[in-house]
């Protein structure tokens, strides 16, 4: 915990009957950065941001968001945080002006002036059943910006939003962080948490998998890049070489395919070598691995571990 | 009061004027039914009514159908779709005071209950003309006591049926019954004795009688205010703690 964090979890323990759904949860949201919480369905995100927000009492745990306790101070904290929920509505006759004039504390912005920056000036006498999903989720995040709030939880931000409409939010998003305005995004989409988030934190079943920046998360769970390129009948000199490269793990030929695996370093030595050699492939193609697969990796590393732990359980 | 709490009052009275249930079901039909009914019996006073004219009969039972239709059907559709919907989370999470979504629906119902009451008094006037009041404190209690009793009633159902479909449907098959037996259907006289028994302690019943008895001077209906009371109190105390953010 630093000081400088504006959400700390401790041990956050949640159950709905005999499920537990949140279990010994710890998390730390630095002030003005963009943290992803993401995981597949069912991973206890909600629930997380639910205790956060001061929805749901914990079982267990300790909670402080910008200082407060979610659940006793709940209504000195709400204020301070704007919230968009993941199934959330507004009544479906509730116009678009209106809604801002509803949600808006005499300290908050000026509506019509997020409106416009949202794109949503022109819909401002429109009912909350006549906009698009893109419209709605920019409406979400106007009111969840109109009080001015020191922390902004996003939960699900983009589902069901087309390509188009999902980068409009996500520009948005990328203005509140420029802004300085701290953001808990909640999300099962990997690219979103890629493309915006400064930290990742990755949940299963409950738990914490494992958190640092995308990259960090790529270097530790899928370090490896592939390089494939053709060459007529490769010289097997060249195939030495290029496993005596720093940093390659394995080189594989079928046929005139080569297939190079190693860290990130072989991209620039591969392409050194090739041109040493003389043999400069025109199909070359480098696969740098993202945080989709790093995840992918992590999960399955999460899931044999799962495995052997039973395994052992049940041999004892 | 608070700002939050305010807005929030003035926002649900202007959807409240948007919704096309409210508008057919407190603000139409019982104008329409109790312009039939209340020319079904003619105006000759009647043993059957009480030897009351039975248009004005009609006339002092329906301002108690609009707080029936109010209280078991539009609050009840009105809360269980916020509820499935996530719209009362929505005003949770924005910091809007606790208390503050009852106090606005107990307002706005109180408001559509006077609106619709006057509009139903204000088209029967010229049609049957309005019966003199011979106890006009006691009805206007009887009133207000079943007006917070019927809006707690419908913040209850809200709050424990799972949809609004399902709030629809519990509310309609309470409303007819309730409207037919107690207050907009044939006078209690003519009922069979089964029907009557059943009739009796409902509530519409109850405050249908604490209204119409004291308004055309045929009784107090004493028991039925307490009664009605009673249930209020009891209703009004769980509602609300259901009704928090």
């Amino acid at each position: 915990m630093s000081n400088t964090d504006v959400v700390t979890v401790r041990g956050l323990r949640k159950a709905y009957g005999n499920r537990v759904v949140v279990d010994g949860l710890d998390l730390d949201v630095p002030a003005g950065q963009i943290v992803g919480l993401i995981g597949a369905n069912g991973a206890g995100k909600t629930t997380t941001v639910e205790c956060v927000q001061g929805l749901r009492r914990p079982d267990a745990g300790t909670l402080r968001v910008l200082g407060y306790d979610p659940v006793t101070q709940a209504e000195r904290l709400r204020p301070l945080v704007g919230s968009q929920l993941q199934d959330s509505a507004l009544p479906d006759r509730l116009r678009v002006a209106e809604a801002v004039e509803l949600f808006r504390t005499p300290h908050g912005r000026d509506g019509a002036e997020l409106l416009a920056q949202f794109g949503l000036a022109a819909r401002r006498r429109s009912a909350f059943a006549s906009l698009s999903g893109g419209e709605r989720q920019r409406l979400f995040l106007v009111l969840a910006l109109l009080n001015q709030p020191r922390l902004v939880i996003l939960d699900e931000l983009t589902q069901g939003l087309d390509p188009a409409a999902r980068r409009d939010v996500w520009a948005a998003v990328r203005r509140l962080h420029e802004d300085g305005t701290t953001v808990l995004l909640v999300t099962h989409e990997i690219d979103e948490a890629e493309a915006l988030c400064g930290q990742v934190v990755v949940m299963r079943a409950g738990r914490v998998l494992d958190a640092g920046t995308p990259s960090d998360l790529v270097n530790r769970h899928s370090a490896v890049a592939t390089i494939r390129f053709s060459l007529p009948d490769p010289p097997a000199g060249l195939l030495d070489l290029l496993r005596r490269l720093d940093g390659v793990l394995t080189v594989d030929r079928a046929g005139s395919r080569v297939a190079v695996r190693g860290d990130r370093r072989i991209i620039a030595h591969v392409g050194a070598a090739l041109v040493r050699w003389d043999s400069v492939p025109a199909d070359l193609s480098v696969h740098i691995p993202a945080l989709e697969d790093a995840l992918l990796d992590l999960l399955d590393e999460d899931t044999e571990l799962a495995c052997a732990t039973e395994l052992i359980g049940a041999a004892r | 009061m608070n700002g939050q709490a305010v807005r929030l009052i003035r926002a649900e009275l202007r959807l409240m004027r948007r919704d096309p249930l409210v508008l057919t079901f407190v603000f139409v039909f019982p104008v329409v039914t109790m312009l039939i009914i209340g020319g079904a019996f003619g105006t000759t006073p009647d043993q059957a009514f009480d030897f009351t004219n039975p248009s004005h009969w009609y006339v002092a039972s329906y301002l108690t159908v609009v707080i029936g239709a109010i209280g078991l059907v539009m609050v009840p559709v009105h809360l269980a779709s916020y509820r499935e919907r996530g719209v009362l989370r929505r005003f949770a999470v924005a910091g809007f005071p606790r208390w503050s979504f009852a106090i606005a629906e107990l307002v706005v119902g109180l408001v559509t209950t006077l609106v619709a009451c006057a509009l139903l008094l204000a088209i029967a006037a010229p049609v049957y003309g309005l019966p003199a009041m011979h106890d006009g404190w006691r009805v206007l209690l009887a009133l207000a006591i079943g007006t917070v009793g019927f809006i707690s009633l419908g913040v209850l159902l809200g709050s424990v049926l799972p949809s609004a479909r399902s709030a629809q449907a519990v509310g309609l098959v309470l409303f007819f019954p309730s409207f037919l037996l107690g207050a907009g259907g044939p006078p209690p006289h003519v009922m069979g004795s089964a029907v009557r028994t059943i009739a009796g302690p409902l509530p519409l019943t109850l405050l249908t009688n604490a209204v119409r008895e004291p308004w055309l001077g045929i009784g107090t209906a004493t028991t039925s205010l307490i009664a009605l009371a009673a249930l209020t109190v009891v209703v009004t105390a769980v509602a609300a703690r259901r009704a928090v953010l």
